[in-house]
């Protein structure tokens, strides 16, 4: 790994800080608000890729790790590692890993715009979702107790905001792929 | 603006060594797993909650600290009560408070640097093995907090910006261009390392 890698890995888990501070947005059809954090995974996997995507979350979870008020909200330590969502918090690397290899397998320079846009919707959706689920509600359900089924079904209500997370990330991530791309270059 | 959850203090739990909290707080999790009885377990959670209060924080700070977690637990918690018995209920969530109470004395009363110290020792392994650098992980957690200000600082002003064009403050129009403008220091940044030779290869 190079200097410029480390650096594109630290200041990307520097901006996941900065998106937990910036305040939650509320959309007059969802009443959930959404935080701005949780569209780092989407955004991680598909703007640094894959592996870097990866390494910037294990590195912001370390700081969630080592008591610092990093999650949105000024959440951290330990104890948001013990609770209940303690598996989404571990399970964002993986996430993160996934989105990048979609990101990096369908995204190519010089492709129609449109195709550019549903590669990183799948990358996002797939990753920033189904990986996220797949982990952290097994993990909720090992922790609490509550039927797996019943946990699952209970996040549904969670995934009309996160496709909608998807879109925007999506966009995103596309304005940075036009602007200044780094996902073709891999670490 | 990234102000540690470390607490002042010299209690005994502040003397432990880090190793040994760590230690403990893996024991703690696995024996609470193991166990169902309400015998055990409430004892356990008024000894971390005692614990946890114990540490020289005041109550506010103490509540707010665990409060969020607290209330997920006890919403699913209230989600239980219509699939499980009671005293299964109560046993999960004496447990998961008594973990979550003694997780947040770990973090209040354990330094960065004791952490990064402990870290270090545990990424030897991998470091022998040629996977991944130590110096490297303090490297770049000391570049994400000289780094945060600097961002958040870049936010307020793209922020401001859309307020002076009248534009409307939308997540979209302001991810987009915070994320450019920052990675696009990486060069410039990873220039200034090499520079130095920190990290000499």
């Amino acid at each position: 790994m190079n200097t410029r890698d480390l650096v594109l890995i630290a200041l990307f888990a520097a901006i996941v800080v900065v998106l937990g501070l910036i305040p939650p947005i509320t959309l007059g059809f969802i009443p959930v608000p959404i935080t701005a954090q949780s569209m780092g995974v989407m955004l991680a996997g598909c703007i640094i890729g894959a592996k870097r995507g990866a390494l910037a979350f294990l590195l912001f979870v370390l700081l969630v790790a080592i008591g610092l008020p990093v999650l949105s909200g000024g959440r951290g330590g330990l104890a948001v590692l013990a609770g209940p969502s303690g598996g989404f918090i571990l399970g964002w690397a993986v996430a993160a890993y996934v989105t990048g290899l979609i990101a990096e397998r369908f995204i190519h320079e010089g492709q129609p715009e449109s195709r550019q846009f549903g590669g990183f919707f799948l990358a996002s959706v797939v990753g920033g979702i189904v990986v996220l689920y797949a982990i952290g509600v097994p993990w909720l359900s090992a922790v609490t107790g509550t039927p797996l089924l019943a946990a699952a079904t209970g996040s549904l209500a969670f995934i009309p905001g996160d496709l909608l997370k998807a879109a925007i990330a999506t966009l995103a991530a596309r304005a940075v792929y036009a602007g200044y791309p780094l996902l073709p270059v891999r670490a | 603006m990234l102000t540690s959850l470390y607490v002042e203090g010299n209690s005994w739990f502040h003397r432990l060594p880090v190793r040994a909290k760590l230690i403990a707080l893996l024991l703690l999790s696995l024996s609470l797993f193991a166990t169902q009885s309400l015998y055990l377990l409430a004892p356990a959670f008024l000894l971390c909650g005692w614990l946890y209060f114990s540490l020289g924080l005041t109550l506010r700070q103490a509540v707010a600290r665990v409060g969020f977690v607290f209330f997920t637990i006890l919403v699913l918690a209230a989600v239980n009560l219509f699939l499980l018995p009671l005293p299964e209920v109560a046993a999960l969530v004496l447990r998961l408070m008594a973990l979550v109470f003694f997780a947040a004395a770990v973090t209040a009363t354990t330094t960065i640097s004791a952490f990064m110290d402990e870290i270090t020792i545990l990424l030897k392994p991998l470091e022998r093995m040629g996977l991944l650098n130590a110096a490297d992980v303090s490297l770049a957690l000391g570049l994400v907090l000289r780094f945060v200000p600097d961002i958040f600082a870049r936010y307020e002003a793209i922020r401001e910006a859309h307020r002076a064009r009248g534009l409307p403050i939308r997540p979209l129009t302001i991810i987009g261009p915070l994320i450019i403008l920052t990675l696009k220091d990486a060069d410039t940044i990873a220039a200034a390392i090499d520079a130095r030779g920190f990290r000499r290869q």
